[in-house]
């Protein structure tokens, strides 16, 4: 069914990861899983209000495709993609806060959990209405490409919302102008309780073809083959080859948000998937390598405990400022440059 | 209570009780003058040949006079008392085919939304900018004609009101039927006299403990200023000011102050005006060097202070140095007074209501016929140790010959 | 200082803008090559080049959407929906993405959205619209609507450059029937009210295509009233200031829209009126405005929906005698 099928990691990764990289990518994991499953306790404590999502089981797509991304590139990221705001520089502990409703959330208190985006390091926040974002991520491509820029855009986005028309005006936008933006299709073979087969009659990634760019299918579980599908196709965009559809191949491993049990998954289907989770395939490689995972393990626990006493300390939000900053007083400012840890942007 | 010049007045009248009745005789009144009564209600009781029984008032409103009074027999059809509606609330009969008088017209295309009009049933509703420039300037909104929808008070018409803030020249003539008095006021609460009214009190007191007061009064045929009065848009008081100080400049004695064993004459004439606050007395603002101004010049700075006085905004200049003192209250009806002195002034001029009255008029060769002449009754009250009553006479006949000489 | 229409005032706006700022980007259907479908923007592509002047595809959301992108990385976009009947196409990325924006993340949206209004053509349903009142209810969005040609460009300059989305609403009426002076340059119109013709019996409120109506229905004096009309020029935010000032003086007033009724902007000018100017008021506030009817193709049929003079007329000599 796919166009084109990736690489296969171990081959690519040698040539672009060094061993921090490959540490730093599963400890972006580690970092993701961890803050997530806290989170998750301090909602069952009625401390999380609203409702809280994550991206169990998928932390690849997100910490593998962010981590091809340098820092004048800017980054659409959705709500399973904890990963990528970590490997831009957003702290855990303004992370936990912003699940929290406080006044040290990234929002401060003015949206909800992955609601968010650092626009300071680069990040826009997302809307719920997806896949919207797509168009805002062409735009910043746009914009690169009329202004000569050597940078690109990256948006995720899951396979539900590749039924909506925002995600057809998008890619066709991306196809015709040859834009320099990174389409990475999260399928995680559910939105809410609606399989693929109900979604789509043909694999989204062989539209890319028809909207004149190139697709390729990933194995979103494995962090390196994500890393470089999202590098490959950085390159593309820099060298004005245009758009790149990534479809990121993966599971949602927790329900579509706390409230919900996935009864309508068949335990084959996550039995399945649980032997292919990111973490422990990533852990196994760096073992081989002679990696001390039991103290990465205990230094990300450490962060993620820290943070969670700091986030814990803080104040909510002032309710007079319920109604400000509607509308921006002063000058308009762009996003701000994010981290980049890879080795390959120093 | 008066009636406004906007009520409708509703007749009362003997009904026929049967076809061959020809007159009733009023047994009973069940309300008197001043009393209100809605429509329906009985409002007396007769006896006829045929039948006794009870009538139905037919409007809401203000009983305003009882023509009939009981024991007396008169004709079917004769009007037996008056009901005014519209001044305060009363509401005017229902017109027989079911009117819809002031029902709101909503088109069907357009969706504008016309005004509803509020006089739905008569009600005499006012504006909130109405109400609130009427309490600004102390203005009794009853007072003020309505050239509205269904003749309600616009703000134009109180506005208009403030700026004359005097009703009609004429008021009909006292040799009418009995106007109807008002209701008794309800029982005040006993205690003690605010301290502006003791303040007056005392000045009162002290001026006719001091002063030989004595009044002299003179008729003026006004009829020359109403006519100019209506030309120039000002009032007949801002004529009597000007005529007085043109008299003044005559007979300066009147214009001067008596302290003790001192006499000053003053040049300047600076009118005090008496104007009145309501409840809570009076006071007499003063426009400086009034001998400079034109009539209109007059009725604006009168009109001015008037309402700063109101409003409670005068300084303390503005009620010093006055030299002679005019005071007008006219509205009520009353024609003669004998004023009070306003210390240490020796004259103060009263004017009161211009009333039409029938007078004798001598034509250019001699002979007599009656005419109907809006008159007045000027009253000066002097201050003998300073004035005789030959000058204060000679004064008022010269103010007579001004404001019957205005062009 | 040049006369111009009410259309070459928004095409110099433009032009100065374009020249005067290289951050600036135009973006909508068909206005690069064909210099758009009101020739706006003709001869744009000759100076400017078809990266600035973009002829985007069919796609209104893609061109919020885009725009929204390109403004967060420092571009200054200004859109044009074709027909402003077409922002229902792009009204989620308007009202979701670019509305909300600043106040969930403090990022500024710095976008301008024009949208050519209003019938009286017989444009039919779906090219008549007067759709300010929707965005007037959705927080972060800014309104304004110019009735001169002066105010064209000086509402399109502040629209531009204000760091808000901001939707300019162009009401087509006005194009080519609206002269005036209009300074060179560049300059800004404050986002307030104006009074259009001073009075003191009674005041018309209105914007857009609405402020000349107004002057002609009170042009012969009606009877002699003094009758002021205040041109809104902002609808978000609304110059209550001056409205309240026109009502404290006026005491009477008539608001007009030539959106449907409901909810249309007068109505929210009504209800600050009756909460704030009640004491002022010497009779009902009076709307005039299009009933809630899609906007009809046929001649007789479009002017008996749409508010013209005979009806402002009717309505303030039916108030002024109240």
């Amino acid at each position: 069914m796919a166009t084109h099928m990736a690489e296969p990691a171990a081959d690519a990764a040698a040539e672009y990861l060094t061993a921090e990289d490959r540490i730093w990518l599963l400890r972006a994991m580690l970092l993701m899983r961890g803050l997530e499953e806290r989170a998750m306790s301090l909602y069952r404590q009625g401390r999380v209000p609203g409702s809280f999502y994550d991206g169990y089981g998928q932390e690849a797509v997100s910490a593998g495709a962010a981590f091809a991304m340098g820092p004048e590139d800017r980054l659409c990221i959705l709500h399973r993609d904890l990963a990528a705001h970590l490997i831009r520089g957003v702290t855990p502990s303004r992370i936990l806060s912003q699940y929290m409703g406080r006044a040290a959330g990234i929002t401060h208190g003015r949206d909800g959990n992955v609601h968010f985006g650092d626009r300071n390091l680069g990040c826009v926040g997302m809307v719920s209405m997806l896949p919207d974002m797509m168009l805002v991520a062409t735009g910043m491509a746009m914009a690169f490409k009329l202004r000569g820029e050597r940078r690109c855009a990256m948006t995720w986005f899951g396979d539900g919302s590749t039924s909506r028309g925002d995600f057809h005006e998008a890619m066709n936008w991306a196809g015709v102008q040859k834009l320099p933006v990174i389409f990475v299709l999260e399928n995680n073979q559910y939105a809410y309780s609606t399989p693929v087969d109900k979604q789509y009659a043909v694999d989204p990634v062989e539209r890319a073809a028809a909207y004149g760019f190139v697709g390729v299918t990933v194995d979103g579980n494995d962090v390196e083959a994500m890393f470089e599908a999202a590098r490959a196709a950085r390159e593309r965009a820099l060298s004005g080859d245009g758009p790149t559809l990534i479809e990121a191949v993966t599971m949602r491993m927790h329900g579509h948000a706390a409230h919900d049990d996935m009864k309508y998954v068949p335990k084959e289907q996550v039995e399945e998937w649980r032997k292919r989770d990111p973490i422990e395939r990533q852990e196994a490689l760096l073992r081989s390598l002679g990696v001390d995972i039991d103290e990465l393990r205990a230094s990300v626990k450490a962060q993620i405990d820290a943070a969670a006493e700091e986030a814990l300390a803080g104040p909510m939000p002032d309710p007079a400022t319920a109604v400000d900053g509607v509308f921006c007083e002063g000058e308009a400012e762009p996003l701000g440059d994010g981290q980049a840890p890879w080795s390959g942007f120093h | 209570m008066s009636s406004s010049p906007t009520d409708v007045l509703v007749d009362v009248t003997m009904p026929q009780m049967g076809v061959s009745v020809a007159e009733g005789t009023v047994v009973a009144w069940r309300v008197e003058p001043g009393d209100r009564i809605e429509a329906e209600a009985t409002i007396c009781d007769i006896s006829t040949d045929k039948i006794d029984t009870e009538v139905p008032s037919p409007a809401t409103g203000v009983v305003t006079e009882i023509l009939v009074p009981i024991g007396e027999t008169v004709d079917v059809g004769t009007v037996m008392a008056r009901i005014a509606v519209g001044g305060d609330g009363g509401s005017p009969p229902q017109p027989l085919d079911g009117g819809t008088a002031g029902a709101p017209t909503t088109e069907t295309k357009s969706s504008s939304s016309a005004p509803v009009a509020a006089a739905r049933n008569g009600d005499r509703r006012y504006s909130p900018v109405v109400q609130r420039i009427a309490a600004e300037h102390g203005i009794d909104l009853g007072q003020v004609p309505g050239t509205g929808r269904g003749g309600r008070v616009r703000k134009q018409d109180v506005l208009a009101f403030v700026e004359t803030d005097e009703p009609p020249l004429h008021i009909e003539s006292p040799y009418r039927p009995e106007p109807v008095a008002p209701p008794p006021a309800p029982v005040a609460d006993g205690g003690e006299l605010s301290r502006m009214r003791r303040q007056i009190g005392e000045h009162m007191k002290r001026s006719l403990d001091t002063t030989a007061t004595c009044t002299t009064w003179i008729e003026v045929d006004m009829s020359r200023v109403e006519a100019a009065r209506g030309r120039l848009g000002v009032t007949a008081l801002a004529f009597v000011a000007r005529a007085c100080i043109d008299a003044i400049r005559e007979h300066p004695a009147v214009n001067a102050w008596l302290e003790g064993e001192t006499y000053t004459r003053h040049t300047d004439v600076n009118l005090g005006i008496a104007v009145s606050l309501g409840e809570d007395g009076l006071i007499v603002p003063v426009v400086p060097r009034a001998h400079e101004l034109s009539v209109e010049g007059l009725a604006a700075r009168i009109r001015d202070i008037a309402r700063r006085a109101r409003a409670r905004q005068l300084t303390p200049d503005d009620v010093h140095g006055g030299t002679f003192t005019i005071t007008n209250p006219g509205q009520y009806g009353s024609i003669m007074a004998t004023p009070i002195i306003n210390l240490p002034q020796v004259a103060i001029l009263d004017f009161e209501a211009v009333i039409k009255r029938a007078v004798v008029v001598t034509d250019a060769d001699g002979n007599d016929s009656i005419a109907i002449r809006p008159m007045t009754i000027l009253g000066l009250s002097w201050d003998h140790r300073a004035l005789d009553g030959a000058v204060a006479a000679q004064f008022l006949a010269t103010v007579k010959r001004q404001l019957e000489s205005v062009a | 200082m040049p006369t111009l229409t009410y259309l070459q005032a928004i095409s110099s706006a433009l032009r100065d803008e374009l020249r005067a700022d290289e951050r600036v980007l135009l973006m909508g259907e068909d206005i690069g090559v064909f210099g758009g479908a009101f020739k706006v923007t003709d001869g744009f592509v000759e100076e400017f080049g078809t990266d600035r002047v973009m002829d985007t595809p069919l796609a209104e959301s893609g061109i919020i959407g885009t725009a929204v992108g390109a403004a967060v990385v420092g571009m200054r976009p200004v859109c044009e929906m074709q027909f402003s009947d077409f922002i229902s196409c792009g009204f989620d990325q308007l009202v979701n993405v670019a509305g909300k924006m600043h106040y969930r993340q403090g990022l500024a949206v710095p976008i301008t959205v024009r949208l050519p209004s209003g019938g009286g053509f017989s444009g039919g349903p779906f090219h008549s619209q007067n759709p300010e009142a929707w965005f007037m209810h959705s927080p972060g969005i800014k309104v304004v609507a110019p009735s001169t040609a002066e105010d064209a460009k000086g509402l399109l300059h502040a629209a531009i450059h204000d760091p808000n989305p901001v939707c300019y609403m162009e009401h087509k009426h006005l194009y080519r029937r609206v002269k005036g002076e209009v300074p060179s340059g560049v300059f800004e119109t404050p986002f307030k009210a104006r009074v259009a013709q001073p009075g003191s019996d009674l005041v018309v409120i209105a914007y857009g295509a609405m402020v000349p109506v107004a002057l002609e229905a009170v042009s012969d004096g009606l009877d002699g009233a003094s009758v002021e009309v205040l041109d809104l020029r902002s609808l978000v935010p609304l110059d209550e200031e001056a409205i309240l000032d026109s009502v404290e003086r006026c005491s009477k007033v008539v608001i007009l829209d030539e959106a449907n009724a409901t909810c249309a902007a007068g109505a929210q000018v009504a209800a600050l009126i009756a909460e704030k100017g009640f004491e002022s008021l010497d009779g009902p506030v009076v709307r005039v405005a299009t009933p809630d009817v899609p906007i009809p193709f046929s001649p007789p049929l479009e002017a008996a929906v749409l508010p013209g003079v005979d009806r402002v007329r009717e309505a303030c000599r039916e108030l002024l005698a109240y």
